[in-house]
């Protein structure tokens, strides 16, 4: 138990790194800084850009793996006892939350090709709109993986 | 906005192939391997569950590596305009059959008679296909031109759709 508890903290804080990546790009990619500022969120707004493909592209990638080896334990533990208390709303989330991350995960190809040095112009609006679908699938990852993994407490 | 390179083909062509395979692998059950987490178990293709449950997600995502893989070789020798226009038309026929099929059981539940052919798959799934075929075929040359990368996200967000639309029991029961 220690160690799917341990595995499920590690995939949670590659998320959390994820998320942060991701969240950086979209908005200085969507929400760029005009004019220079010193203010928080100015300095969250002005990063560049391209400096965090490859790290978002590794991290989704590894919390994509580190998950899909977690699922193994929540489907013959977890998951019954969900189905067993008719938490049926829990076990559709975690549904959901499987199938956004295999399509998150197929838009990565496509994503690095968008952002291949040097950039194209010709992907620009690509760049902006495949950028931001990806942020969106990771916040709803990451908020339906709290949801589900509230339904019965830590350690329950 | 336009692609202008095979990397690109490829890498659109992998997503929209991937999306619309993996929907059809879930709804039909159509895994390369059949995994059983209480045993450690691995089956070729779809089996039934033994001492536990079984697991066919990473059946699903093999399967649709592959037919996507496929497709995007494929895509790398196909010229763009193709494939711009294949696209096009895989779309509208999803989009069409699932309006022609909805009007069709609205129209067979109002119905005072009996239109029992109204209930056939078949039926609204070629007309969806005429009218896809008739206008992607007609849709201007400029649009044709190079593939366009929304696809990426655009035909995601249907697959995502559809399977959401399956999963509704699990919220409604």
């Amino acid at each position: 138990m220690v160690f799917w508890t341990s595995l499920l903290i590690v995939h949670g804080l590659l998320a959390v790194a994820l998320l942060g990546a991701i969240t950086h790009q979209a908005v200085a990619l969507w929400w760029p800084v005009r004019a220079a500022s010193g203010s928080f969120v100015a300095r969250f707004r002005a990063v560049p850009s391209t400096s965090y493909v490859w790290a978002i592209i590794v991290l989704y990638a590894v919390t994509f793996v580190m998950g899909a080896w977690v699922y193994t334990h929540y489907r013959y533990m977890s998951r019954l006892a969900l189905e067993q208390l008719r938490f049926l709303k829990t076990v559709g989330l975690f549904e959901v939350k499987e199938h956004l991350a295999t399509i998150g995960l197929i838009v990565l190809p496509a994503y690095w090709a968008f952002w291949r040095r040097p950039l194209s112009a010709d992907y620009a609006e690509a760049r902006k709109q495949v950028t931001l679908f990806l942020a969106v699938v990771v916040w709803a990852n990451f908020l339906i993986g709290h949801i589900v993994n509230n339904a019965r407490g830590f350690g329950s | 906005m336009i692609a202008t390179n095979r990397a690109a083909m490829f890498t659109i062509t992998f997503t929209v192939g991937y999306a619309v395979i993996y929907a059809i692998c879930t709804e039909f059950n159509l895994p390369l391997l059949t995994y059983h987490p209480v045993t450690g178990e691995v089956d070729f293709l779809s089996k039934p569950p033994r001492s536990g449950p079984a697991m066919y997600w990473y059946g699903w995502l093999l399967t649709a590596l592959i037919g996507a893989t496929i497709l995007a070789l494929v895509a790398t020798v196909t010229p763009e305009r193709w494939m711009q226009r294949g696209i096009t038309f895989g779309v509208l026929a999803a989009v069409g059959y699932l309006i022609v099929y909805s009007v069709a059981l609205f129209i067979y539940d109002k119905a005072t008679i009996e239109l029992e052919f109204l209930k056939s798959r078949w039926l609204s799934a070629m007309t969806a296909i005429v009218v896809a075929a008739a206008v992607s075929l007609f849709t201007p040359t400029s649009w044709n031109e190079r593939v366009w990368p929304g696809w990426v996200w655009v035909v995601p967000i249907g697959a995502m759709a559809v399977l959401g639309y399956y999963l509704t029991p699990y919220f409604t029961r």
